[in-house]
C-alpha cells in the first residue's frame, strides 16, 4: 500500500486562448472566404430583382462621365452614360455564368473521361490519356481564341470554347485522384466482396475523389474567369453594349486617363472574387485532408 | 509441399504457384522480372489453420494475393472448393470465390472513409443479392455482434470514428458475412497494439470454433503465427523452407533458415537467452536469386551442393517436410562453412552489382 | 541505477511534460515522466501508441514543432536541453546526442548519396576538410560493418535494403560520437533476423564507445533482452520502472497491472496453440481527457473504488523497483 500521498492533478500547459484562437481562425477561414463569394453572387443575381438597377446597356449620354457616389449611380457612368454599378451587376453575371458553366462541363466531361480511363486502364486509358493530352499541349488561350473566333462572338461559343482547355484539366486531375484511389486496399476489399465495376465507380470511386475535384474547380473557377477577361481583352469574346468583368477592364484600357475607375472597379471586382475562390479552395482543403 | 491427402479432400490446393511481377530499374539497380513466388504447393483441409511466416522478401503476402487471384499467378493451379480458380473469370470467378475471404494488415485501408459501418458489413450481402433489405440489416446487426461492436453504437459510424482494432473488427464482420469457409489474414493484426492484438486475435480463434472456418495467417511473427496456426510454413525469397505442425517446427526445426529466426527472436520468457543473430549478411535481391537453394548465401552449413540443386522437400517427420540439403537433423557438413564463405561473398557482390 | 542522483548520470530527466494543442483541444502527450540513463546503460522504454514514449525523447531532442509546450528539465551531462534555443540544440546534437528513428527509408535523402549524407552529418558538427570528412565517413561505414565500404559510399539509399539503411543512419548518428544514442523504434520495421543483427551491433558499439543508449518500442521482447533498465509509460506517465532482470527472466516480478497485461498479451512459442490469450478490453484513453485516477482503471482487471478515485504516486516500493498501482500483482502473476 502507498505510503505517500498522490500528487495533485498537473496544471494544465496550454493556453486556453491559443486552443479557442486556433478553433476561430478555422472557422474563420472558411467563412470569410464563403461569405465574400455568396455575398457577390447575391449581389450579381438576386440584387437585380429586387432593387431596378438603370440599364446597363443604353446610356443617357447626357449623364456620362458621371463620378462616383453621384445621386442615381453609385458607381458613377462610363462615357456613353451607362451605369458603371449596373455594368457591374450584369457584367459579373455574365462572369459567373460562364465561369461555372465552364467548370460545370469540365468536370461532367471530363471527369468521367479520367475516371474511365483511370478505373479501366488499359487501351481505354491510352486513348482517352492521349487525347487529354494533345488538347493539354495547346496554349489555354490560343485554343480558346481560335474556337472563339472560328464559331463566332457569343456567350455559349465562349463556354464551349473555354471548355475545351477545362475538359482536359479536370480529366488529367480526375484521372490520378482514380488512379490513387484505384490502388487502396477498400476498393479490392469492394471487387472481393462481388460488387460490380459500375457500383464501385459511383459508390467508392466517386465520393472519394469528389473533395479533390471541387477544392481544383474553385481554383479552376478563378483561372477561367481570367481567361475570359483575356479573351474579351483581344476581342473575341464578349461584344458591346454586353459586359463582362474581363471586357470592362478592355475598355476600360482605352480611356483609362480619363476614368481610371472604369478599369478599377471590375479589376477590384475580379481580385476578390479570385482569392476568395483560392481561400476557399485551401479551407476545403484543409477540412477535408485532400492532398 | 503437402501432407499425405487424408480421407477427406483439401478446401485450398494449390499447386507449383508462380507469380512474378516487373520491376524497373531505377538508379543503379537493375531493371527486371521480380519472381516472387517460385512454384509453392500447399493443401489446406478443412477447419484447418495453416500459418505462413516469412520476412520481408519472402513472397508470402503476394503468394496470399495470386490465391486470391488479385491478380492473378503467373502459373500453377488453385483449387478451391473443387474449382480452380485460376481457370474461371467473370461471374463463375465470383460466385467460386464468394467463399474465400481476405483480411488486410491496415484496416483503415481495407475500409472506405465515406461509407458508414452499416454499409461496408452489408456491401457483400448487397453484391450478392442476399436477402432483403430487412434480411440485410438483421444479418449486419448479428455480424457486428459476432464480432463484439454493438450495432447501436457503432453501425453508423464512419471508420475515422474507429480505433484501429474497431476498424479491423468491422472488417473481418465484413469477411464472414457471407459464411466463407476459408479466412485469408495478410498480417491482419501487425498494426494493432498489443493488447488490442490479443482481443482481435482471440476473435479469430472464436470464429474459427463457432464458424468451423479454416485460415490462411500470414505473418512475419513465428510466435503469432504458431499461436494460431495447426501447421506452419517458413518462407524465404519465394519458397518453403519448411512446414509442419506448429509444435515440431518450433521444438524441432528441420530447416537452418527456422533455426536462425527462431534465435533471432527476442523472448520474454523467463529464462530465454537473450536473441542471437546466427545468419550473416543481407537478403539477396529477389531480381537475381543465387542458384541452387535460395537460402545458401546466408546458411552456415552451405556446401557446393547446395548451389548446384534446388532442394525438393522431403518429409523426414510425419507431416514435416523441409526443403534442404543438410537438415537439422543431420551434423553441420564438414566443408560447410568455409565454403558457405566464399559463396557469400561471391553472390552477394552478383546479386547487389 | 535505483538511486535518482548518481554522479555517473549521462541523462537525468525530471517531471518532463509535453502537450499539444491540436484541433482546438489539449494533448497531455506527456504527464510528468523522471528517468535516468548511465553512459554504457540501456535503458527501454516501452508503451503502445499514445503513451508518450517518443514524445518525450524528441522533446530533449527538440525536435517537436514550435506549438509543443515543454516544461520540466532533462540534464544531459549537466546541461540543461529544456528550452534550448534551435542554434544550441544543434550543437548538442550529433556530439553530445543523436536519434535514430524507425523508417531509414523516409529519415535518408532519397535523391543524395549515402556517403554524401553521412559526410553532410560530419561536417554539420566539425570543421574537416572534404577529404578528411569523406575518410572519416567511410571508417564510419566500417564501424557499422557494412561490407563494401568504398562501394557503398557512391550508392543511393534505395539500392540498399532495410538493414542496410538503417546501418547507414547509425552510421551517421554516430558521426560525432554521442555520447547519448536514442533509438526510436528503431529495428520495428526489420526483419526479426536482420533486427537481431542491428542490436548486436548496438550493443557492441555501445561497448566500443561507451554510449548510454535509449531503447524506444513496444516490444517488451526487445527490452528483455537488450536492456539494463525498463520504463513502462501508458497513456503520458510512467507506471513501472525497474531493471530489466527484475520484471523478465526466472522469478520475474512484475507489479503493475498494465505490464502483467502487456506480457500475457504477447503470444509466446511456448504457448499452445488455439489457446485464448489472456486479454484486457477496452483501449487506450483519449489523451484530451484522461480519467480521474488511474488511466489504466478502465481496462485494469483488478480493478477497486480506490483506483479511480485518485491517481496512484510512481513510488520505490521495492530496491531499485517503483510502480504506480494500488493493487498490484503478487508474484509475477496475475491475482
Amino acid at each position: 500500500m502507498l505510503a505517500t500521498p498522490a500528487p495533485p492533478p498537473l496544471p494544465s500547459l496550454v493556453d486556453a486562448r491559443r486552443l479557442r484562437s486556433q478553433r476561430i481562425g478555422r472557422a474563420l477561414r472558411l467563412w470569410v472566404p464563403a461569405g465574400i463569394l455568396i455575398g457577390l453572387l447575391g449581389i450579381c443575381f438576386v440584387l437585380p430583382l429586387v432593387v431596378t438597377l438603370p440599364s446597363s446597356t443604353n446610356g443617357n449620354i447626357i449623364y456620362n462621365n458621371e463620378a462616383p457616389f453621384s445621386p442615381g449611380h453609385l458607381l458613377g457612368t462610363n462615357v456613353q452614360g451607362v451605369d458603371i454599378f449596373s455594368q457591374l451587376v450584369y457584367g459579373g453575371q455574365l462572369t459567373f455564368e460562364i465561369s461555372l458553366s465552364v467548370t460545370l462541363i469540365g468536370v461532367v466531361i471530363g471527369g468521367t473521361l479520367g475516371v474511365a480511363a483511370a478505373y479501366f486502364g488499359g487501351w481505354a486509358d491510352a486513348v482517352i490519356s492521349r487525347v487529354l493530352d494533345i488538347l493539354l499541349a495547346f496554349p489555354a488561350l490560343v485554343l480558346a481564341l481560335v474556337i472563339a473566333e472560328g464559331l463566332g462572338p457569343s456567350e455559349l461559343h465562349l463556354i464551349w470554347a473555354l471548355a475545351v482547355f477545362a475538359i482536359p484539366a479536370q480529366g488529367r486531375v480526375a484521372r490520378g485522384a482514380t488512379l490513387t484511389v484505384r490502388g487502396l486496399s477498400y476498393m479490392t476489399a469492394a471487387r472481393l466482396s462481388g460488387t460490380r465495376p459500375w457500383r464501385i465507380i459511383t459508390r467508392h470511386v466517386l465520393p472519394n475523389i469528389l473533395p479533390g475535384i471541387v477544392t481544383f474547380s474553385l481554383l479552376g473557377i478563378g483561372i477561367v474567369v481570367i481567361i475570359e477577361g483575356a479573351i474579351d481583352f483581344l476581342g473575341y469574346g464578349i461584344q458591346l453594349p454586353q459586359a463582362s468583368w474581363g471586357s470592362m477592364i478592355t475598355q476600360g484600357q482605352n480611356i483609362e486617363s480619363v476614368q481610371p475607375e472604369y478599369v478599377l472597379i471590375p479589376s477590384i471586382a475580379l481580385v476578390i472574387t479570385v482569392v476568395a475562390l483560392n481561400m476557399l479552395g485551401d479551407a476545403l482543403r484543409e477540412r477535408w485532408g485532400v492532398q | 509441399m503437402s501432407a499425405p491427402t487424408s480421407a477427406t479432400e483439401p478446401l485450398l490446393s494449390v499447386r507449383d504457384l508462380v507469380q512474378e511481377f516487373v520491376v524497373r530499374g531505377a538508379g543503379g539497380t537493375k531493371g527486371g522480372v521480380v519472381q516472387a513466388v517460385s512454384g509453392v504447393s500447399f493443401d489446406i483441409m478443412p477447419g484447418e489453420t495453416l500459418g505462413i511466416v516469412g520476412e520481408t522478401g519472402s513472397g508470402k503476402s503476394t503468394l496470399a494475393r495470386a490465391v486470391l487471384q488479385a491478380p492473378r499467378p503467373k502459373s500453377g493451379s488453385v483449387t478451391f472448393r473443387g474449382a480452380d480458380l485460376t481457370r474461371l473469370r467473370g461471374t463463375r470467378l465470383l460466385a467460386a470465390r464468394r467463399h474465400m475471404q481476405f483480411v488486410w494488415q491496415d484496416p483503415f485501408g481495407s475500409l472506405d472513409p465515406k461509407w458508414r459501418v452499416r454499409s461496408i458489413v452489408e456491401e457483400p450481402l448487397i453484391a450478392y443479392k442476399d436477402g432483403d433489405r430487412a434480411a440485410r440489416r438483421k444479418r449486419v446487426d448479428e455480424l457486428l455482434d459476432l464480432v463484439g461492436l454493438d450495432p447501436e453504437r457503432y453501425a453508423s459510424r464512419h471508420p475515422r470514428e474507429l480505433s484501429g482494432g474497431q476498424a479491423q473488427r468491422v472488417a473481418i464482420a465484413r469477411a464472414v458475412a457471407l459464411n466463407p469457409s476459408l479466412l485469408i489474414c495478410d498480417e491482419a493484426v501487425s498494426s494493432l497494439d498489443v493488447l488490442i492484438q490479443a482481443q482481435v486475435l482471440n476473435l479469430f480463434e472464436r470464429l474459427r470454433r463457432e464458424l468451423g472456418l479454416s485460415y490462411l495467417f500470414i505473418a512475419h511473427d513465428l510466435a503469432l503465427v504458431k499461436q494460431v496456426s495447426d501447421r506452419v510454413g517458413v518462407m524465404y525469397l519465394g519458397m518453403f523452407c519448411e512446414v509442419g505442425p506448429g509444435e515440431l517446427v518450433y521444438k524441432q526445426p528441420l530447416h537452418p533458415y527456422t533455426r536462425a529466426l527462431l534465435d533471432s527472436i527476442p523472448s520474454t520468457e523467463p529464462g530465454a537467452g537473450r536473441a542471437t543473430a546466427t545468419i550473416k549478411g543481407e537478403p539477396p535481391s529477389p531480381i537475381d536469386p543465387p542458384s541452387g537453394c535460395r537460402f545458401r548465401t546466408r546458411c552456415p552449413r552451405a556446401t557446393d551442393q547446395c548451389a548446384l540443386e534446388v532442394p525438393p522437400p522431403r518429409e523426414l517427420a510425419p507431416g514435416h517436410l523441409v526443403a534442404c540439403h543438410h537438415p537439422l537433423t543431420e551434423p553441420a557438413p564438414a566443408e560447410a562453412g568455409r565454403a558457405a564463405q566464399s559463396e557469400t561473398a561471391a553472390s552477394t557482390a552478383k546479386a547487389q552489382g | 541505477m535505483s538511486s535518482l542522483h548518481t554522479t555517473d548520470a549521462l541523462l537525468v530527466v525530471e517531471d518532463l511534460r509535453v502537450s499539444f494543442a491540436a484541433g482546438g483541444r489539449e494533448i497531455r502527450a506527456v504527464d510528468g515522466v523522471s528517468y535516468q540513463v548511465d553512459a554504457g546503460r540501456t535503458l527501454a522504454i516501452i508503451g503502445e501508441s499514445g503513451s508518450g514514449k517518443t514524445v518525450g525523447c524528441r522533446a530533449i531532442m527538440g525536435l517537436l514543432p514550435g506549438t509543443a509546450a515543454i516544461s520540466g528539465s532533462a540534464r544531459l551531462r549537466g546541461t540543461e536541453m529544456i528550452g534550448l534555443s534551435d542554434s544550441e540544440l544543434r550543437r548538442h546534437r550529433g556530439q553530445d546526442m543523436a536519434m535514430i528513428f524507425q523508417d531509414p527509408a523516409r529519415s535518408l535523402n532519397p535523391t543524395m548519396r549515402v556517403g554524401a549524407q553521412i559526410t553532410e552529418a560530419i561536417t554539420t558538427h566539425r570543421k574537416v576538410s572534404k577529404s578528411e570528412a569523406r575518410a572519416q565517413a567511410i571508417e564510419l561505414l566500417r564501424l557499422v560493418r557494412i561490407p563494401a565500404a568504398e562501394r557503398r559510399f557512391h550508392e543511393y539509399p534505395h539500392q540498399l535494403s532495410g538493414g542496410m539503411r538503417q546501418r547507414i543512419m547509425i552510421a551517421m548518428a554516430l558521426a560525432c560520437r554521442p555520447k547519448l544514442l536514442i533509438a526510436d523504434e528503431a529495428t520495428t520495421a526489420l526483419d526479426v533476423t536482420t533486427q537481431a543483427q542491428i542490436m548486436e551491433l548496438l550493443l557492441e558499439l555501445q561497448a566500443e564507445l561507451g554510449m548510454g543508449l535509449i531503447l524506444i518500442s513496444h516490444d517488451l521482447g526487445l527490452a528483455a533482452s537488450y536492456a539494463d533498465e525498463v520504463v513502462v509509460m501508458y497513456a503520458g506517465r510512467i507506471v513501472e520502472q525497474a531493471p530489466a532482470k527484475r520484471l523478465f527472466g526466472a522469478g520475474g516480478t512484475v507489479k503493475m497491472r498494465y505490464t502483467r497485461a502487456l506480457l500475457d498479451a504477447i503470444p509466446h512459442l511456448e504457448r499452445p496453440a488455439h489457446t485464448d490469450l489472456p486479454v484486457v478490453g477496452g483501449r487506450p484513453p483519449d489523451p484530451t481527457a484522461l480519467p480521474v485516477g488511474c488511466s489504466f482503471a478502465p481496462r485494469c482487471p483488478a480493478v477497486e473504488d480506490d483506483c479511480t478515485a485518485k491517481e496512484p504516486a510512481l513510488a520505490e516500493h521495492a530496491a531499485g523497483h517503483r510502480w504506480a498501482c494500488y493493487h498490484p500483482c503478487e508474484n509475477g502473476v496475475s491475482a
